[in-house]
C-alpha cells in the first residue's frame, strides 16, 4: 500500500533543486511509479556525477502531503483554541482571527479541505491496489515488530546494527495508520457536532458530547505525535526531504531503507503491469472510480449542508413593556384639615380665638407677618400695618375675610372655618 | 546537519514562545474594574449643636404653614400638589436623623411669600427637584447619569424614575448599614416593591420566581433582589447583547458561592459546566473578544427564564422534565427531536453514573495518549541517546550520517563515503535476524 503522506528521507545539496526536479517527476509516470518498491535509481543531473537518487514520492503525492498538512495544522490551530479556550494563548489567537465564529468557519473550511484530500487518497489507494497492483507496503506486518525489538536491542547496546527496514520502516507504518484512524474518528465526531440534530434523531443524544470529548482529545493525540514522532524521526533526527523534492540519496537509502535498496540493486524489479492490462483495468477502474468518487462528494456536500442546527437569532428572552405603573397611582389627596372643635358660641373667647391661634398663629403670632397678630382679641382688631383687618358687623368688607376668600393664602381656612369668622364679625367680633 | 538542528530548534522555540509572551502580556493589562460606590454621607460639623438649633428654628417657621394637613395648590394642569409634610416623617427619614434643613434641597423656594412654582405638572416638579441630590450625592447622581433610566427620559419619556422616585423625598429611609455599607434586611424587602411602582408586570413574574418567592414569601435575604442583578444607579439596560453576554457572571456571583449553595443543595458547579459546554465556551469568549457583538448562543436566562425562573425541579415548569428542556431547546434548534436534549449534560460533569459514554470515552483517551505519546517518547528518547552516543565516538563528519556500517566490516571496501557502500554487505554484517526483508 503505497502512501502519500510519508516522511522521508532527503536527497543531499547536490540532487536536483525544486525547479530542477520537476523532469524527473514528469517521467515518473512513465518509468516508475511512485508505488512500492518502484524507484528506479536515477542519476541525478548536474554537479556531483555518479551520484544517484531514489525516487520516493511523486508530484501528486508531495501536492497531497502539503494539502494535508495546511488542512492539518489549521485544523489543529483553530481546534486546540477551541478546546483550550480559557488559555491566554487561545484567546490572543482567537482574536488574531477574528473572534470565535470565524476561527469556527476556519476550522470548517480546513476539514472540508481534509476531507477531500481524504477522498482523493482513497481513490489513488484503490489505483494503486487494484490497477497498478502494487504491493501494500504501508501494512504493519510481523517482521516490524521484528524490527522495533531490534532497534531496541541497538539501543541498549546489545546489538550493533539497526535493523534492515523495508519501503517502509514501522515508524512510518505507525505514523500512516496513525494518520488513517485519527481522520476516520475525527470526520465522524466532527459529522455530530456539525450536525448534532441529525445526529440525536438516530443515536442517543448522549453521543454528541461523548463525540466532542473525542473529538478534542484526538486532536491533542494527533498534534503531540507529529510533535513528537513526526518532527523528531523526518526532521530533527535527519532532515528527510524526499516528501518536498521527491527523492532520497543513495546514503539515505542505505540508512532508512536498506532491504528496499538492496532489492533494488539485485536488479529484479517488480513484474511491470503490461500496457494491455493495464488498459483493461482501467476500463473497470476509471467508471467505478467517478462512480465512487461521486458518492463520498455527494456524501462530504451532505456532511456539510445537511442541518442548519440552530437558529440565527435567538429571541428575546423575556418581552413585554418594562414600563406597566401599578395601579395608576393618583396624586395623595391632601386630607381635610381635621375639623377643629365648634366654639360653643361666636365670641373670640369661646372658640374664635382659638381658631385664629391654631390656623394663623405661626404666621402671626407675637409681631407677626406684615405686623399682623391673631393671638390676642386687642391685637386682632387693631389689624396690620396696612390698617384693621377684622371690621366688626362688615365681614363683607373685612379685609382678613376678603383675602381668605380669594384663597391661595398659605394657611387657609375652610369655608366652614370662613363661615364661622364671617359670623362672628357680622355678629360684631365679640371678645366675650 | 548540524547546522541545521540550531537553527530549527531556536526557530520551532521562536514559533512558540513568541505567540505565548504576546498573551501574556495581553492578560497583564486586564483592567481592574472595581466600581467601588463611595457612599456620600454629610459629615456632621464640629459646631454641629449651634447648627442643629439654627437648622431647627428654620424647619419650624417651614412647618408652620407645611405641617397643615390640608395645605395644597393646584398646578395649571389641573393636578392638585398637596403642599404638605409631615414633621414625624421627616424626622423619622435619614434626612431627619441628619438634620438637614428644609432650604438645604428647596434651595429657590427663599422666605414667604414663595416665588411661583415654575412646574405645570407634578412630574415637572419632580424632574426639577431631584436635581439637588447631587449636591451631597455627587457620586451616585454621576452613576444614574449613565443608567437606564436617564437614557429613557433623553429620549422623552419623563416618567422614568429619578431620584425621589426611588427613595422618597421627605421620608427617605436608609437602605444600607452605615457601619458595614451592607443592604438593610428591610431595605432588601422594599426593593421589588419600589421597582414594581413602575415595572409592575415584571414584579408580578418575579414573584412567582424561585428568587421572588423567597424573597417576599420568606424574607430571604439569600436570594436576589432586583438590583443584584440589574445594579443600583447606573442600571443598565438589560436588553443590549452587551448585558446578555455578561449576565452568566450575575448569576455565578450566587450560584458559585458554596457558602450559599450549600444551604439549599445546589451545585456551585453551573458555570463550570456551562463554560464546558459549546455553548458557554461561546458566550465566554463572546464576552472576552466582542462583549457587544450579538451571538446566538444561549445564556442562563435563555434556558431557565428571566424573572420567572423555576426550580429545575419544579413540577410545572421545572427543566428536569424532559419536555420541558426539550422545548427549551427547540426555541433554538426548532428541529430538534426527543433524544436531541441528552447532548446537553444538565451541568454535570461526566461521571459514570450519570453519563457513562462521555466519561468512558475522556477515561479511553486519557490512558491512551498517554501510552500511545509515551510509547513514542521513549523510542525518541534512546534513538536520540543512541545517534549522541555515536557521534561522541566518532568523528563529527562522519556521525552527521547516521547509522554508518561499522568500520571494521568484514567485506573489504572502498573506504570512501556513504554512497558506495553496498546494502547488502550491511545486510551481512547485521545479526542473523536481519534476513527476511522481502516479505
Amino acid at each position: 500500500m503505497p502512501e502519500p503522506l510519508q516522511p522521508n528521507r532527503v536527497v543531499p545539496p547536490q540532487s536536483d533543486g525544486p525547479g530542477k526536479a520537476r523532469p524527473p517527476a514528469k517521467r515518473a509516470p512513465r518509468k516508475a511509479r511512485p508505488e512500492s518498491r518502484r524507484h528506479v535509481p536515477e542519476v541525478a543531473r548536474g554537479h556531483e556525477a555518479g551520484e544517484r537518487t531514489y525516487k520516493r514520492f511523486d508530484l501528486s503525492q508531495r501536492i497531497e502531503h502539503a494539502v494535508f498538512l495546511l488542512s492539518f495544522t489549521t485544523l489543529a490551530l483553530t481546534g486546540l483554541i477551541q478546546k483550550f479556550a480559557s488559555a491566554g494563548v487561545s484567546e490572543f489567537v482567537l482574536r488574531l482571527l477574528g473572534g470565535i465564529e470565524t476561527t469556527r468557519i476556519i476550522h470548517r473550511t480546513a476539514a472540508i479541505l481534509l476531507m477531500v484530500v481524504a477522498i482523493y487518497h482513497i481513490i489513488g489507494l484503490l489505483y494503486r491496489l487494484l490497477v497498478r497492483r502494487s504491493r501494500m507496503s504501508m501494512l504493519p506486518v510481523p517482521e516490524d515488530f521484528r524490527h522495533l525489538w531490534q532497534d531496541v536491542l541497538v539501543y541498549l547496546g546489545r546489538r550493533r546494527r539497526k535493523a534492515y527496514y523495508g519501503r517502509f520502516s514501522y515508524a512510518e507504518k505507525v505514523e500512516y495508520l496513525a494518520v488513517v484512524w485519527g481522520t476516520v474518528i475525527m470526520a465522524i465526531t466532527g459529522f455530530m457536532m456539525w450536525n448534532p440534530i441529525a445526529t440525536a434523531r438516530a443515536l442517543p443524544g448522549e453521543i454528541i458530547p461523548a463525540a466532542k470529548v473525542a473529538h478534542g482529545w484526538e486532536a491533542v493525540l494527533a498534534v503531540a505525535a507529529i510533535l513528537i514522532w513526526h518532527f523528531y524521526n523526518v526532521h530533527l533526527r535527519h532532515f528527510n526531504r524526499s516528501m518536498f523534492n521527491g527523492r532520497l540519496s543513495r546514503a539515505e537509502m542505505e540508512h532508512e531503507h536498506p532491504a528496499e535498496l538492496a532489492e533494488l540493486d539485485s536488479g529484479v524489479p517488480a513484474p511491470e503491469p503490461s500496457a494491455q492490462d493495464l488498459r483493461r483495468r482501467l476500463r473497470v477502474f476509471i467508471p467505478s472510480a467517478t462512480l465512487l468518487t461521486a458518492a463520498l462528494g455527494f456524501g462530504l456536500i451532505r456532511f456539510v449542508t445537511l442541518e442548519q442546527t440552530a437558529i440565527l437569532t435567538l429571541p428575546p428572552a423575556e418581552v413585554g413593556p418594562a414600563f406597566v405603573p401599578q395601579t395608576p397611582t393618583p396624586a395623595p389627596t391632601p386630607s381635610a384639615a381635621p375639623a377643629l372643635p365648634t366654639p360653643s358660641a361666636l365670641t373670640w373667647n369661646a372658640g374664635i380665638g382659638q381658631l385664629f391661634a391654631d390656623r394663623c398663629g405661626a404666621c402671626h403670632g407675637d409681631g407677626g407677618m406684615a405686623g399682623l397678630t391673631l393671638i390676642d382679641y386687642a391685637s386682632a382688631l387693631r389689624g396690620s400695618d396696612n390698617g384693621p383687618v377684622i371690621v366688626p358687623g362688615e365681614p363683607d368688607t373685612s379685609p382678613l375675610v376678603l383675602r381668605q376668600a380669594a384663597g391661595n393664602h398659605p394657611g387657609q381656612l375652610t369655608p366652614e372655618e370662613l363661615e364661622l369668622v364671617r359670623q362672628w364679625i357680622d355678629g360684631g367680633a365679640p371678645e366675650q | 546537519m548540524r547546522v541545521r538542528l540550531r537553527l530549527w530548534l531556536p526557530g520551532l522555540l521562536g514559533l512558540v514562545a513568541v505567540p505565548f509572551l504576546l498573551a501574556v502580556a495581553q492578560a497583564a493589562r486586564a483592567a481592574p474594574d472595581a466600581a467601588a460606590l463611595s457612599r456620600g454621607r454629610l459629615s456632621s460639623s464640629p459646631d454641629a449643636g449651634a447648627a442643629a438649633a439654627e437648622v431647627e428654628g428654620q424647619n419650624d417657621a417651614c412647618l408652620a404653614c407645611h405641617n397643615q394637613t390640608g395645605l395644597s395648590t393646584t398646578l395649571p394642569s389641573g393636578e392638585t400638589l398637596s403642599l404638605y409634610v409631615s414633621p414625624e416623617v421627616f424626622d423619622s427619614s435619614v434626612h431627619g436623623h441628619e438634620g438637614l434643613a428644609c432650604a438645604s434641597c428647596h434651595t429657590t423656594v427663599g422666605m414667604y411669600p414663595h416665588p411661583p412654582l415654575q412646574a405645570s405638572t407634578r412630574r415637572d416638579l419632580s424632574l426639577q427637584l431631584y436635581t439637588v441630590c447631587q449636591d451631597c450625592h455627587a457620586t451616585e447622581y454621576a452613576l444614574t447619569q449613565d443608567s437606564v433610566h436617564q437614557r429613557a427620559r433623553d429620549a422623552g419619556q419623563p416618567e422614568a424614575a429619578v431620584c425621589t422616585d426611588c427613595h422618597g423625598s421627605h421620608g427617605i429611609q436608609p437602605m444600607t448599614d452605615p457601619a458595614t455599607g451592607d443592604l438593610l434586611a428591610e431595605a432588601r424587602l422594599r426593593i421589588p416593591q419600589t421597582c414594581a411602582r413602575c415595572h409592575s408586570t415584571i414584579y408580578d413574574k418575579y414573584l412567582t420566581s424561585v428568587h421572588g418567592s423567597a424573597l417576599i414569601g420568606q424574607g430571604n435575604p439569600d436570594v436576589p433582589t432586583c438590583i443584584d442583578c440589574h445594579g443600583v444607579h447606573n442600571i443598565e439596560d438589560p436588553t443590549t447583547a452587551a448585558f446578555r453576554l455578561k449576565s452568566p457572571e450575575l448569576c455565578a456571583r450566587c450560584h458559585t458561592d458554596p457558602e450559599r449553595m450549600d444551604k439549599y443543595g445546589i451545585s456551585t458547579q453551573v458555570l463550570q459546566t456551562y463554560v464546558a459546554d459549546f455553548h458557554g465556551t461561546t458566550v465566554t469568549l463572546f464576552e472576552k473578544l466582542s462583549p457587544d457583538a450579538e451571538t446566538n448562543k444561549p445564556v442562563c436566562f435563555d434556558c431557565h427564564g428571566v424573572h420567572d425562573i423555576a426550580r429545575t425541579d419544579d413540577p410545572q415548569r421545572g427543566l428536569q422534565i424532559r419536555e420541558n428542556l426539550l422545548a427549551r431547546c427547540q426555541r433554538c434548534h426548532p428541529t430538534a427531536t426527543a433524544n436531541f436534549p441528552d447532548a446537553w449534560l444538565s451541568h454535570y460533569i461526566p461521571s459514570p453514573a450519570k453519563t457513562p459514554l462521555v466519561y468512558a470515552v475522556d477515561v479511553f483517551y486519557k490512558l491512551f495518549i498517554p501510552a500511545t505519546l509515551g510509547g513514542m517518547a521513549v523510542l525518541v528518547a534512546l534513538d536520540a541517546s543512541w545517534q549522541v552516543r555515536k557521534r561522541v565516538k566518532r568523528p563529527p563528519a562522519r556521525a552527521a550520517e547516521v547509522s554508518k556500517p561499522e568500520p571494521p566490516a568484514p567485506t573489504p571496501r572502498e573506504p570512501q563515503g556513504p554512497a558506495a557502500s553496498r546494502p547488502q554487505d550491511s545486510a551481512k554484517e547485521g545479526s542473523g535476524s536481519d534476513e527476511g526483508q522481502h516479505a
